[in-house]
């Protein structure tokens, strides 16, 4: 039985230069920073390039044993990812010598996102309420934020959220099978 | 919805309303850096976004596919327009009758149905077919301001459909259960689309 070493641990053999465990963080941290590109760039491939970006740059600050704080890898990471976005929001591609010289062999590829069945999703979406409904179609036709719903339907922006909360947890629940 | 492997379960799982609040960018900073810490430090929970995700994504495919019944405000045609979505529109005033049909290409198929809303707390969208009504929206979302309701027709039903004739009926729905019309609208759909109808091929 083998048991996964901590982060902490990770950081402290790739120091010492170990590739092993530069493999097994990019491993460990490659779909965590996919979610966190999909969430702030809105694409995929967006998402791919920040894993590559990100990755690589925390590789370099753990070979130079750069972070003081061994036991706070994820906590780097996530910061890592929030300045490279901002990064990018710039325009700047401070990156690019990095990935052209490490490659992109070192990180894993993204775990395959979840199914989902649309014609279940339809008969779920058709079981909602009206308000329910409406709030779901302009939430997600254009990914509105709930003022922007509250203001076009003439409710307020509570109401559309706790309305928007309940046929979320409603169609959750139809689409694991439970409604 | 398909999951990813097992994982180990999260002690203090991520509420699925505030995973998707962060998805949709719903969240103030604080909660938001809250919730990345914890993404960053538990897949299973990365999972669960996952599903949302998906969930999401799926939303916003059928929202945009045209293949739901549902109320829309006038952004929603605007935006749908804007962005060269074919949108086929009737307006009716209470108590119109409207020649209407759909097209191949068309995305939308919206009726926009005058009314005076002033007063009425609930309001219920009634359809019929042959002086049977087939269809009930209870208490659909309106603004007294528009001067009216927007009722976005199912693409799957309408592209499908034979040639008929639809009433429509806006009623306000009064505290001890009565109904008063607030507008009657006669839709009387010619079939243009090529081939027999769904249910009668």
């Amino acid at each position: 039985m083998s048991v996964e070493s901590s982060e902490a641990d990770l950081a402290l053999r790739i120091a010492g230069g170990h590739p092993d465990a530069e493999a097994e963080l990019c491993r460990r941290m490659a779909p965590r920073i996919h979610l966190y590109g999909l969430r702030h760039l809105r694409s995929s491939s967006a998402a791919d390039d920040l894993v590559q970006q990100v990755l690589v740059t925390v590789l370099e600050a753990l070979r130079a044993g750069r972070l003081r704080e061994s036991d706070k890898v994820a906590h780097f990471v996530m910061g890592t990812c929030r300045m490279t976005v901002l990064d990018q929001r710039r325009g700047a591609k401070r990156q690019e010598r990095l990935l052209a010289e490490f490659g992109a062999d070192l990180v894993p590829a993204a775990p395959a996102g979840p199914s989902i069945d649309r014609e279940r999703l339809t008969r779920c979406v058709q079981s909602l309420n009206e308000r329910e409904r409406s709030v779901v179609v302009l939430t997600f036709y254009d990914e509105q934020t709930s003022r922007a719903a509250a203001t076009a339907l003439g409710l307020s922006e509570a109401h559309v959220r706790v309305v928007r909360h309940r046929a979320l947890k409603q169609l959750h629940t139809c689409m694991e099978g439970g409604a | 919805m398909t999951m990813a492997p097992d994982r180990p379960r999260c002690a203090t799982p991520i509420d699925v309303a505030v995973l998707m609040d962060y998805w949709c960018a719903a969240l103030d900073a604080a909660q938001e850096e809250t919730v990345e810490a914890h993404l960053f430090s538990c897949d299973a929970c990365g999972d669960r976004l996952r599903s949302m995700i998906a969930l999401a994504e799926g939303l916003q495919d059928l929202a945009r596919s045209g293949a739901l019944r549902v109320i829309v405000p006038e952004a929603f045609v605007r935006h749908a327009a804007a962005t060269g979505r074919q949108v086929r529109e009737y307006a009716a005033a209470p108590g119109d009758s409207v020649q209407c049909t759909v097209a191949a290409d068309d995305d939308y198929l919206v009726a926009r149905l005058g009314a005076d809303l002033a007063g009425a707390d609930r309001v219920d969208l009634s359809v019929s077919l042959k002086g049977v009504e087939v269809q009930r929206m209870h208490d659909i979302p309106v603004n007294a301001q528009t001067g009216g309701v927007i009722y976005s027709e199912s693409m799957v039903f309408a592209k499908t459909a034979p040639s008929s004739s639809m009433v429509i009926r806006l009623l306000s729905v009064e505290a001890g259960g009565g109904e008063r019309v607030l507008g009657e609208y006669a839709f009387h759909h010619t079939r243009t689309i090529a081939g027999p109808p769904a249910w009668e091929s």
